[in-house]
């Protein structure tokens, strides 16, 4: 069975039974992988615009366990450093384990126009190791993104994630890296509650749609509520935790077919 | 991917450099008028229609805007996207409380609302009432007449098979793969315009045996108001009278979400500018004015394309490409002569004229009889005459025109406008274009490409319900009583849309449309011994966003369709794009970007979408299959007198094609990347 799920994985973009967008991307801590739009909490390889909103560096590490198989794993890290002239952010992330991994790795800019609006990219690097010539091999490619407060309540957001379709070569082969438009929307119906929409398109397959609501109490515990669609109707719920400069997230979704996602991040700001 | 990242850090390492102040409106007037156009082109998929010359026709009115003291109802008339009903209104405003002392008083004239106001603000100006034309003096004219120089050059980048040598060392095009045009325009405010166009399409050859330089030429001489004449036009240029069922070279009225925009506008005798190698005359044309009456006259003789054998020609060949031998027999085979005469009379309520056009070939033109091309024309010549009207009483405005090719076959389209209250405008549209009546200048309101073989009730309006918003609509009923391309027995369809638009600030706007179509099309299964023909359905959704901050603007465009036709599985498209357009302050620069995709399941899916090109190019490409598109425009100002544009653009398909497009045009590969460049020089 572990064998299976394995194979299911790796090979997951051309499978309709996983997440369109494929292991390459750790996931959000949002509720339902919605974070698109979100200003206050910018994750690894998400929207490269959110980071412009960060006002202190700040310091992040995740861990995402995929249908309890540590094999599955993403491990990422990430770090932005605020500038008078645009943020700077950097995040590694490392999946797979001693006989199949990736490895991406991502400098970005993002400049934040007087909080109305803010543009980012992003600079990625996926290199992954192909066991037919016993070597790595990579690609850049780049990460686009915008965040624009179009009223009061509502934030939207669009990304893009290799929007060239740049693949990695090899002499005898090529992986598919995830070419991916998404757009979604931000609605605070109050500074504490917030539901997020987001639509995401990976090229070569399936529409993802997702819908999320967040509520933060006492300015320190968050509750998250969402799900996804893909195929699936996957359902979705975390929760977060301020204290200090920390902050710690967990989720949980539950894939009808393939079983349990943990999402877990924790991020210091220096203030 | 060293040039697009390359291209990508140039764009945003500008973005971040320039301070985003705080501007009223980034867009330009040309970015306005290209929304404008967008309107118009959104739901149409007609090829042949000539963008370029209703672009270049509100670039130069947006040069030399009207007075809005001293307008006339054809002035007004002349901005396409006003309805007549708000032409009428602006009049009355006029009439019943004087002259305009500002801009600002639109917003107080029935029917205008503040798109329509922004939309038209570019055109128009207060000026003083009691203005007068200006005595023409060719010292004027030398001074301040301004001249423009054009050159553009577009080529794709990847080598298409047509310009690959063959084992023998041929190619199957006899030139490069650069798209080249040139042209040189003089223009003294709306008085005197003058110009040259040279042009080459990518395949065509600069020199060949008998011939060297470009593929197509064409010049105009225009002259507007001198003495009794009007107009005075030699060499090339366009006529459209009426409701355009006798005669329209240019631009006609169609369907669009502008519901009650159906009304043609006689534009009477303009100059032609274009590349299009087909749609104008060549020879000379004249307007004259006599009181409340207008006469004018024209005769052309140009030679057009067609596959000519010994006396007879079977097809017009209208690409205008010359790219090898076979296209070349095809070029300047056969004389056109045309000759027309039209009269106008003008009243404040009444209007009513005569067109009459008469059109010879030196050879028998004489399509196939077979199948859906039975009726159409065949012969030497042709003679055709209709007469249009136009009246108004009260709120009501009454219009149309009848034609008859020959005094026989019969074509006629008859409207009704009304705006009962401001906040309501409707019109309703009648037509009837007997399968017989095939003329070559034709250009009128129809769901064909022109206007043959075709009835039907058009049914508009346009609603301000609520401030901020409005809700437009069309509901369209027509038949063929004849076999049509692709249908092969009498058919008919509907065609309805619905459009809700909210602009809740000056920097948001946003509609939503719908549209549902009907048609009846050749069954898609086996050929049948007797035809079968199907209904097909094709139901669209659009939502879109626009929105702008400081020197910022964005666009947001989501789009889905689905067709269904008789038993068969509906099939499904979708498409998403993200526009950005930047100009900052510091610099004389303007930036375009859009990331788009698409997944059409088949050509029925496919989407046309609108997109920012240089100056005069007009960029509608389709999309199928499923696939990415992105590009970067730009446009670089160096002084007043030299402006740059640059566009790169490039569509990836994933659908896991290895070869796009087919035949001589066929790219190896997913990739089709195009670059065009674009030079204004003025002086």
């Amino acid at each position: 069975m572990r064998q299976f799920l394995l194979l299911m994985v790796l090979f997951g973009q051309f499978s309709v039974a996983i997440s369109q967008i494929s292991v390459v991307v750790p996931r959000s801590p949002n509720a339902a992988d919605a974070a698109v739009a979100d200003r206050k909490m910018w994750t690894s390889f998400g929207n490269p615009a959110n980071f412009a909103f960060a006002k202190s560096l700040e310091a992040g590490i995740e861990y995402q366990n995929r249908f309890m198989l540590k094999e599955l794993a993403f491990r990422s890290a990430n770090f932005v450093l605020p500038t008078q002239l645009v943020n700077i952010a950097a995040q590694a992330s490392y999946f797979g384990y001693a006989q199949y991994n990736e490895i991406l790795a991502g400098i970005g800019f993002s400049r934040n126009f007087s909080d109305k609006f803010s543009i980012g990219v992003q600079f990625d690097y996926l290199s992954a190791f192909f066991a037919a010539q016993n070597q790595y091999r990579g690609a850049l490619f780049p990460q686009v993104g915008l965040n624009f407060q179009l009223s009061k309540n509502i934030h939207l957001g669009f990304s893009t994630f290799n929007p060239f379709q740049t693949n990695i070569r090899s002499e005898y082969s090529e992986k598919r890296i995830p070419s991916v438009f998404s757009l979604g929307a931000d609605f605070y119906f109050s500074p504490d509650v917030v539901a997020r929409l987001q639509g995401d398109k990976e090229i070569s397959s399936n529409f993802r749609f997702a819908a999320g609501v967040e509520y933060t109490m006492l300015n320190t515990l968050t509750l998250k509520v969402g799900a996804q669609y893909l195929q699936y109707i996957i359902p979705d719920i975390g929760f977060g935790v301020k204290f200090s400069n920390f902050s710690f997230t967990l989720n949980g979704e539950m894939h009808p077919a393939l079983g349990l996602v943990t999402a877990a991040a924790l991020k210091y700001r220096f203030l | 991917m060293k040039l697009k990242l390359r291209v990508i850090i140039l764009v945003f390492a500008l973005a971040f450099l320039s301070f985003a102040k705080a501007q009223d409106n980034a867009s330009t007037i040309e970015q306005q008028i290209a929304t404008i156009v967008e309107n118009f082109v959104a739901e149409n998929e007609d090829e042949s229609i000539d963008f370029e010359s209703l672009y270049d026709e509100l670039i130069q009115m947006a040069q030399h805007p009207v007075n809005l003291n001293i307008a006339t109802q054809e002035n007004l008339e002349a901005i396409p996207f006003l309805t007549n009903v708000q032409v009428e209104n602006i009049l009355y405003y006029r009439y019943r409380f004087g002259t305009f002392n500002t801009i600002y008083e639109l917003q107080l004239v029935d029917g205008l609302d503040m798109t329509d106001i922004r939309n038209v603000l570019p055109f128009i100006f207060v000026g003083k009432a009691d203005e007068k034309p200006e005595k023409l003096y060719f010292s004027d004219v030398v001074k301040y007449g301004k001249n423009t120089l054009l050159l553009r050059l577009d080529r794709t980048i990847e080598q298409k098979a047509g310009y690959i040598a063959d084992a023998d060392g041929e190619k199957a095009y006899l030139g490069d793969q650069f798209y080249n045009y040139l042209k040189y325009r003089f223009k003294y405010r709306n008085r005197i315009s003058a110009g040259f166009t040279a042009e080459k399409d990518a395949g065509e050859t600069f020199v060949r045996k008998g011939h060297i330089g470009y593929d197509f030429y064409s010049f105009h001489i225009l002259a507007n108001n001198i003495g009794k004449f009007k107009t005075i036009a030699l060499g090339d240029y366009r006529v459209s009278f009426g409701q355009g069922l006798v005669l329209s070279s240019g631009f006609g009225a169609m369907k669009s979400s502008m519901a009650t925009n159906v009304v043609a506008h006689s534009a009477g005798i303009k100059a032609f500018t274009s590349t299009d190698e087909n749609n104008f005359f060549r020879g000379a044309a004249a307007t004259a004015g006599f009181g409340k009456f207008e006469v004018s006259a024209f005769y052309s003789n140009k030679n057009i394309d067609a596959a000519k054998e010994e006396d007879s020609f079977a097809t017009f060949y209208k690409t205008g490409l010359h790219r090898n031998e076979s296209e070349l027999l095809k070029k300047h085979t056969i004389n056109q002569q045309i000759a027309g005469f039209h009269t106008v009379f003008n009243s404040l309520y009444f209007r009513v004229g005569i067109t009459s056009v008469y059109t010879a070939f030196n050879a028998d033109y004489l399509p196939e009889t077979s199948g859906y091309k039975f009726n159409y024309f065949s012969g030497r010549s042709q003679w055709n005459t209709g007469v249009y009207y136009r009246t108004r009483f009260e709120k009501i405005n009454i219009f149309g025109e009848t034609a008859a090719l020959s005094f026989r076959h019969l074509a006629t389209i008859n409207g009704i406008s009304v705006s009962p209250v401001s906040q309501i405008s409707l019109v309703a549209l009648m037509r009837y274009y007997s399968e017989k009546y095939d003329v070559f200048y034709a250009t009128a309101f129809s769901e064909n490409t022109r206007p043959n073989n075709e009835s039907g009730i058009y049914l508009g309006a346009e609603i301000h319900p609520f401030r901020r918003w409005k809700i437009s609509a069309f509901a369209d009923s027509y038949r063929f009583p004849w076999m049509k391309y692709q249908t092969d027995a009498p058919s008919f369809g509907n065609d309805y849309l619905l459009q809700i638009d909210y602009v809740p600030s000056r920097y948001v706007s946003m509609y939503i449309r719908m549209r549902a179509k009907d048609r009846m099309q050749n069954s898609s299964s086996a050929r049948q011994a007797t035809p079968i023909v199907e209904f097909q359905n094709k139901k669209s959704l659009r939502y879109e966003l626009k929105y702008a901050s400081g020197n910022f603007s964005f666009k947001n465009t989501i789009e889905a369709n689905a067709v269904g036709k008789f038993g068969e599985k509906w099939t499904y498209g979708f498409t998403a794009l993200q526009d950005m357009s930047y100009k900052p302050v510091s610099l004389p620069l303007t930036i375009n970007l859009r990331y788009h995709f698409f997944e059409a399941e088949n050509y029925d899916n496919r989407f046309s979408l609108y997109e920012n090109d240089v100056l005069y190019a007009f960029s509608i490409p389709m999309f199928y299959g499923r696939g990415s598109r992105y590009y970067i425009n730009l446009k670089y100002e160096i002084g007043r007198k030299l402006a740059l544009w640059l566009k790169l653009s490039q569509t990836v398909y994933a659908d896991n094609r290895e070869e796009i497009s087919s035949g001589h045009e066929k790219i190896i590969g997913n990739r089709k990347t195009d670059l065009r460049f674009m030079l204004q020089y003025e002086f």
